[in-house]
């Protein structure tokens, strides 16, 4: 065998463990693992590579050199955030606004809760604030909506109460006035005021400014995205510098990215650090995007069941839709956020019967990494949907995670039966098999609902399906909607990991413009409207270039994307739209660009809800800047005819199949070639995921090592 | 089936669980032996062993007597005579009624003006807790919260003859 030779080095640091993912020029990868040490998160992160490389028989010193990029993702300034155990912040707003983090906008006590849950009013609850009300304070002076000066900055007042603010200790100072984003000058000056009440007492701690970190509109999300800039993201910092310390120890020369929530890596110099607060989830749509693309499709529906949720994001044109006011742990945020829509339906997901309308209810609590009943050390006492697929025989209860795990199916069996089939009276298969039958007929809604919501049709896109869960049960819930492909990689497993390691090296910044197009406008305005624009977004490139030259990339080489948000004057929703040209400079090209909105409009919504009658507006500039970086490369392999070979067949089992019981092959995925074609019923086995195959499917290996689920004409419809 | 040992039944009543721990009770459907165990519970808390048919409100119980009676019941022993009777008739009343009293426990104009509304306090003769407070008009009669009819409600609720 070859001598491997690493290129691409992903990390992901997680509350417990850290995976490594170590790509070889040929696509090739390994997959370590050590203990996170969460004070010094570089020892676990070395030994994690380390445990990976030593699959490859070498070692950091002798692999580091030739790694030319690496990622970092982790939850660790998530934790900090969760676990209230950030910097001791100060703040400073509006005078009668002192009260933000208590009141929460309302909204931040149910966010994130089940539909029923929202509307269940007694479970909503504050969460604790992350800076307690003795350390806000409101100073006088205020900006109005148009950026004028309504009432001056009361100096006095904002120093006495800085150095109130002083006095307390605090390690940080944020600043979050009323439409600070319109006009910065009262934040700016409260900043020298600090400044030159430090110097008298000797003393430096940072001051962050909102309307110099995420000047955009909704002082809520601006300032809590501020306050986690400094409460959890600063102490970050120190860390990831200790990590490049270490790989720089190991003689690796590349440079580390960290994984953004828009979809981007970014460098660990990034002013704006908190926008790497979350990167779980969107290794998977960009790993899902890189792969579609490879395959020459850029529309992709990337779908992954977890234990505890469905996630669902959509790819159009290339692009993944993002979320401009995102909310997570229970915060309203201001930083772009990859829009994925996750709904409480996992293979963990509970099962019990409604005793008001005795009917079966999934979820949304799930069992989560206790997997259900099945699993004796898990103590869980309520069936899951991995109940019910071990039940059927889909799941052999001795190769789950590879056998690592031994699961109980007649302890399935039974609280399956007492639980839900004999409060129903009915067979316990047949109530398993129901409830899997109703799981997917679920996830097959939100499926179309997702694609259709967008004014798309599932036979625009392609369908990928990873994460333990997905391929289980792809098939049950893409059947009848009629996608161009179902696609489940054979390397499901690290799939998110992958996807990290496919992220561009990608910055992304907007500013509020809020500019009126009104109806009638004439030329001269146009022009004016795309002088204003170019300004904004020149200020934005120059954000971007600066954070470059901080790389050893520079500035040259960067592709920059435009995009403007666009509402029609007077509704509340805004749609992103891609600019049509790189700079607007005539009449003609706005024009183009309303014209582009109107387009995506008229599909989200409806052609008939077209309402230009009063003009529109452009809330929003955003310019994204990426330079290329090297990615992982696909698995090509020559096709070795549709056979599988003889070692790839495991044995049979039963499963319950549509009413009866059925003989299913059993094959081991990782023994099939590319060019194999399994027919159904057939159940594929991996380590970390099953793939089940139905009656009247194939599912065909390629040679990128991704299977293509196919159904025979006559099965498509029903 | 949803079900709770009775340590959490005795933090969920007492008030010491944590938003986190209270969730999920909430979100859940009601465990359906949640009443037979808060009973058991009750009778192990109060210092009498009178049989206890129906928890009232905190302090209160509907208990049977050795002789047959059912009557309300004090958690500190004191009996307020037939379960069907209104209880407030045997409790002490303490009336607010004027500025003076109703500032002891309001900030000066925040509370009721007492020619429109009164608060009047309800106490246990046996041990002075606080049991009820009705805020209503000077003069309105003493309102009867909950007449429970036991045999209907243990028969048709709890499935179980009333005996």
């Amino acid at each position: 065998m070859l001598k491997h030779r690493a290129r691409i080095l992903a990390v992901d640091a997680g509350g417990t463990m850290t995976d490594t993912f170590i790509v070889d020029e040929l696509g090739r990868f390994v997959v370590g693992k050590a203990q996170t040490t969460p004070e010094n998160e570089s020892i676990g992160l070395i030994k994690s590579a380390e445990d990976a490389l030593c699959q490859w028989d070498t070692t950091t010193k002798e692999a580091f050199p030739h790694i030319v990029a690496g990622i970092y993702s982790g939850t660790t300034m998530l934790n900090r955030l969760l676990s209230r155990q950030g910097l001791r912040v100060g703040v400073i707003v509006s005078k009668g606004q002192e009260d933000y983090f208590l009141l929460e906008r309302g909204v931040q006590t149910y966010l994130g809760f089940s539909y029923a849950d929202r509307l269940h009013v007694v479970t909503h609850h504050h969460n604790d604030p992350i800076v307690p009300g003795r350390r806000v304070r409101g100073v006088f002076g205020r900006i109005d909506v148009f950026g004028e000066e309504v009432l001056p900055l009361q100096e006095g007042d904002a120093r006495d109460m800085v150095r109130q603010l002083l006095d307390e200790g605090i390690e940080a100072l944020c600043v979050c006035l009323l439409h600070s984003y319109r006009n910065p000058s009262h934040e700016q000056r409260i900043d020298q005021i600090a400044g030159e009440l430090m110097d008298e007492r000797g003393m430096n701690i940072p001051v962050f400014l909102s309307s110099e970190y995420y000047p955009v509109r909704n002082d809520f999300p601006r300032l809590n995205t501020t306050v986690i800039e400094a409460y959890a993201a600063q102490p970050s910092r120190a860390q990831l510098q200790l990590v490049t310390k270490r790989f720089r120890e190991c003689n690796g020369k590349f440079e580390t990215r960290v994984m953004a929530s828009h979809g981007g890596t970014v460098g660990i110099d990034t002013k704006e650090l908190a926008r790497t607060l979350i990167s779980g989830p969107i290794g998977g749509v960009l790993g899902a995007r890189y792969l579609a693309r490879a395959i020459g499709s850029d529309d992709v529906v990337c779908t992954d069941i977890g234990g505890t949720s469905f996630d669902l994001a959509l790819v159009t044109g290339g692009d993944y839709a993002v979320k401009p006011y995102p909310d997570l742990a229970r915060f309203l945020l201001c930083i772009p956020m990859i829009q994925i829509d996750s709904v409480g339906a996992g293979t963990g997901s509970f099962l019990r019967i409604n005793p008001g309308s005795g009917r079966i209810e999934i979820g949304p609590d799930s069992a989560g990494a206790r997997i259900g009943v099945c699993w004796p050390e898990g103590e869980v006492t309520t069936p899951t949907i991995t109940d019910c697929s071990v039940a059927l025989g889909i799941l052999d209860p001795d190769y789950f995670l590879g056998g690592e795990i031994k699961l109980d199916r007649d302890r399935a069996l039974a609280a399956i039966k007492d639980q839900l089939a004999d409060p129903l009276h009915i067979d316990v298969y047949k109530a398993a098999e129901g409830i899997i039958e109703l799981f997917e007929e679920n996830l097959k809604g939100y499926v179309a609902s997702a694609v259709l919501s967008k004014g798309y049709a599932p036979s625009n896109y392609v369908l990928l399906s990873y994460g333990g869960g997905g391929p289980v049960h792809v098939a049950g819930y893409t059947k009848g909607l009629d996608f161009q492909d179902i696609l489940v990689p054979a390397w499901a497993a690290g799939f998110s990991a992958y996807g990290c390691a496919c992220g561009d090296f990608e910055y992304r910044y907007e500013a509020t413009t809020d500019l009126p197009v009104p109806p009638g406008s004439d030329d001269d305005w146009k022009v004016a409207l795309c002088t204003m624009l170019n300004m904004h977004c020149e200020g934005l490139k120059a954000k971007i270039v600066a954070e470059f030259e901080k790389t050893t990339h520079g500035s040259e080489s960067i592709e920059y994307k435009t995009f403007f948000r666009i509402q029609y004057m007077g509704q509340l929703n805004d749609l992103e739209i891609r600019s049509p040209s790189d700079r607007l400079e005539t009449a003609r090209d706005l024009d183009d660009l309303l014209q582009s909105f109107e387009e995506t409009y008229g599909r989200v919504y409806a052609r008939a809800a077209k309402s230009p009658e009063l003009g529109f507006a452009i809330t929003q500039a955003i310019v994204t800047g990426r330079v290329d970086v090297e990615k992982p490369r696909l698995p090509d392999e020559t096709p070795a005819g549709p056979t599988p070979p003889e070692a790839a067949f495991k044995g049979e089992r039963k499963v319950y199949w549509k009413g009866e019981w059925r003989i299913a092959r059993i094959l081991d995925m990782e023994a099939l070639e590319s060019g194999n074609i399994v027919e159904g019923l057939a159940i594929m086995e991996s380590p970390a995921t099953t793939f089940v195959i139905p009656p009247g499917a194939t599912a065909e290996l390629d040679s990128h090592r991704l299977f293509h689920l196919r159904f025979h004409q006559n099965e498509r419809d029903h | 089936m949803t079900t709770y040992d009775k340590k959490t039944l005795e933090n969920l009543w007492e008030g010491n669980l944590s938003s986190g721990e209270l969730r999920p009770i909430q979100s859940q459907f009601k465990d359906q032996d949640r009443f037979w165990k808060f009973l058991e519970y009750c009778q192990e808390r109060v210092g009498w062993s009178d049989r206890i048919l129906l928890p009232l409100q905190p302090h209160l119980f509907v208990v049977q007597k050795p002789d047959g009676r059912r009557v309300n019941k004090c958690d500190c022993g004191f009996e307020f005579g037939d379960y069907r009777q209104n209880w407030k008739l045997e409790a002490q009343v303490f009336v607010r009624d004027t500025d003076e009293t109703l500032q002891e426990i309001y900030p000066p104009m925040m509370h009721c003006d007492p020619e429109w509304m009164v608060l009047r306090e309800f106490y246990c003769p046996g041990c002075y807790s606080l049991l009820e407070v009705e805020t209503v008009p000077p003069c309105y009669p003493i309102i009867h919260d909950f007449k429970p009819d036991l045999e209907t409600f243990y028969r048709e609720w709890l499935g179980k003859e009333f005996k």
